[in-house]
């Protein structure tokens, strides 16, 4: 290699980020190539000065004082209040009162307004009911017997109109 | 002797033979009058022939049966007491009807259920309804038969459009009570079977049998009852408050009959009725989104047209319960549940 290495090449080999193949044969050059390699000493002398003056801005806490954060750490026992805090963490309280209010919505009787039903025996008597009238039926004939299976009806209010219509149902045998 | 002094007496005691063997044949000759006469007749049966004795009733659903035995007590026209032998839940309980007036007497509750038909003044003229019978079916003899050591005569009621045998009865000879009855599905399984065991015609029934009073400690409730029938069934419709379906697709022969609009739990509640004269099937709808309320028995599901619906056999009566177009529906037929399913599918096109 008769080039000098590029800044950006350079940089990269002192920070390690070349392929192996290249970072083999940038190796090779500043092993030959004097003024690459000073242009090496002075990439790694820079970057090492930078370093170094991060480092100096780090706090350092004296050991004791960060052995004992370590040791209370290690040792403490959260009260009722902070496992109440614990739990009142967003962490935790946001899914627990999703569930309670989904769990209120399916159980209350808001959420859910109860829906009439329809005893189904009050279909079967009131079919048998007016089924009667026909002189044939089964029913309607002189030997025939009441033989609900279902035994209560369902009870109908008063006041129904029009033709044919039943009031109160109970207890068909 | 002249000839006609030797002939006259051999034609006198061929005419005393004569008589004689026509004072002891039956009063009524089933061959002398048409199976629809015959059936006419058994109609009116009841309204003049008193009776005794014990009655059989079966109800076949696709797997299983019920049976009822009860005594009964019928005296002329309207009074009857039905005495419940089986089954076991209902032993000791008895009814007792006076005309349209029906008494139910639980005697496990000890209560007292009264309800009502129509009076004969509202009732529809059962000869009325015979014709309609008679338009849609074709009776036919079939055959004698003993009933309850009483010799009938068998009317056997064919489907006019379909061919099917529907309904066969079998008729006292002499008082044209109907002593036996078989109800059929269309693929020609027995539904229902009603019969006398056994029969004593008499008069004297003493009137204690048929009293309504109400023993002491029995709490009396109200039974259904039966209002006057409206001449316009259109405008009993209108009344539900929505809009309803009417079925398309009804087995030939049915028509409308009736209509009539129930609060049933706080539910208005259409019930379209339809008959062929024989048959009866009953449509329910409502707009509340009121489910059917099986309790404790055990419905079971079929689809058809993506709907999910559920149905129950009551004997030879099946009930499919289904929502549709926001409507609730229900009906209730003596039907086969494929033969319920296709009018359901004909309700909502």
């Amino acid at each position: 290699m008769n080039d000098h290495l590029s800044t950006d090449l350079l940089v990269d080999y002192v920070h390690g980020e070349l392929a192996p193949s290249d970072d083999a044969r940038a190796h090779a050059h500043l092993a030959a190539c004097a003024a690459c390699r000073e242009a090496y000493d002075l990439e790694t002398t820079l970057s090492e000065a930078l370093r170094s003056a991060a480092k100096a801005e780090e706090l350092e806490l004296p050991s004791l004082v960060t052995a004992a954060v370590w040791d209370r750490i290690r040792h403490a026992r959260p009260g009722p209040a902070a496992r109440l805090a614990a739990w009142l963490r967003p962490a935790f309280a946001v899914p627990v009162a999703a569930a309670i209010v989904i769990g209120a919505y399916f159980v209350s009787p808001l959420a859910h307004p109860a829906r009439p039903t329809i005893d189904a025996a009050y279909y079967l008597e009131a079919h048998a009911a007016d089924s009667a009238q026909t002189p044939l039926s089964e029913r309607a004939s002189s030997i025939v017997l009441e033989t609900s299976m279902l035994g209560t009806a369902a009870t109908a209010e008063a006041g129904s109109d029009g033709f044919a219509a039943t009031g109160a149902a109970d207890d068909v045998h | 002797m002249t000839c006609t002094s030797r002939v006259l007496p051999v034609l006198a005691i061929c005419a005393a033979t004569f008589a004689a063997l026509r004072a002891v044949a039956p009063a009524a000759e089933p061959a002398a009058v048409s199976p629809a006469e015959l059936l006419k007749e058994s109609l009116q049966a009841p309204h003049t022939v008193s009776y005794v004795g014990q009655v059989e009733n079966v109800r076949f659903s696709s797997n299983r049966a019920t049976a009822t035995i009860v005594k009964i007590e019928h005296r002329a026209p309207s009074l009857t007491r039905r005495w419940f032998v089986a089954p076991e839940a209902l032993y000791g309980d008895y009814v007792i009807t006076h005309g349209p007036a029906t008494y139910q007497f639980d005697t496990k509750r000890e209560r007292l259920t009264v309800s009502h038909t129509r009076t004969s003044e509202e009732q529809l003229s059962p000869l009325d309804d015979f014709s309609e019978v008679m338009n849609n079916y074709r009776a036919l003899y079939d055959g004698a038969e003993t009933v309850a050591n009483r010799s009938t005569m068998s009317v056997v009621l064919i489907n006019r459009y379909t061919g099917e045998r529907a309904v066969r009865l079998w008729i006292d000879r002499d008082t044209h009570l109907v002593l036996k009855r078989e109800e059929y599905h269309a693929n020609g399984s027995v539904a229902a079977q009603t019969r006398f065991e056994e029969v004593r015609y008499t008069g004297s029934i003493p009137d204690g049998i048929f009293s309504t009073e109400m023993p002491s400690g029995y709490e009396q409730v109200a039974g259904r009852s039966a209002v006057t029938p409206s001449a316009d069934i259109d405008a009993t419709i209108k009344t539900a408050g929505f809009s309803p379906y009417r079925p398309d697709d009804l087995p030939q022969g049915f028509a409308i009959k009736s209509a009539d609009v129930t609060t049933v739990n706080g539910v208005r509640t259409l019930h379209l009725l339809y008959s062929d004269g024989l048959r009866s099937i009953s449509l329910f709808e409502n707009d509340a989104n009121a489910a059917a309320d099986f309790g404790a028995l055990r419905p079971k599901t079929t689809h058809f047209e993506g709907h999910s619906a559920d149905y129950i056999e009551d004997g030879p009566t099946t009930l499919l319960t289904w929502k549709e177009h926001g409507l609730a529906f229900a009906l209730v037929g003596d039907l086969l549940l494929p033969e319920l399913v296709e009018i359901a599918k004909s309700v909502v096109p």
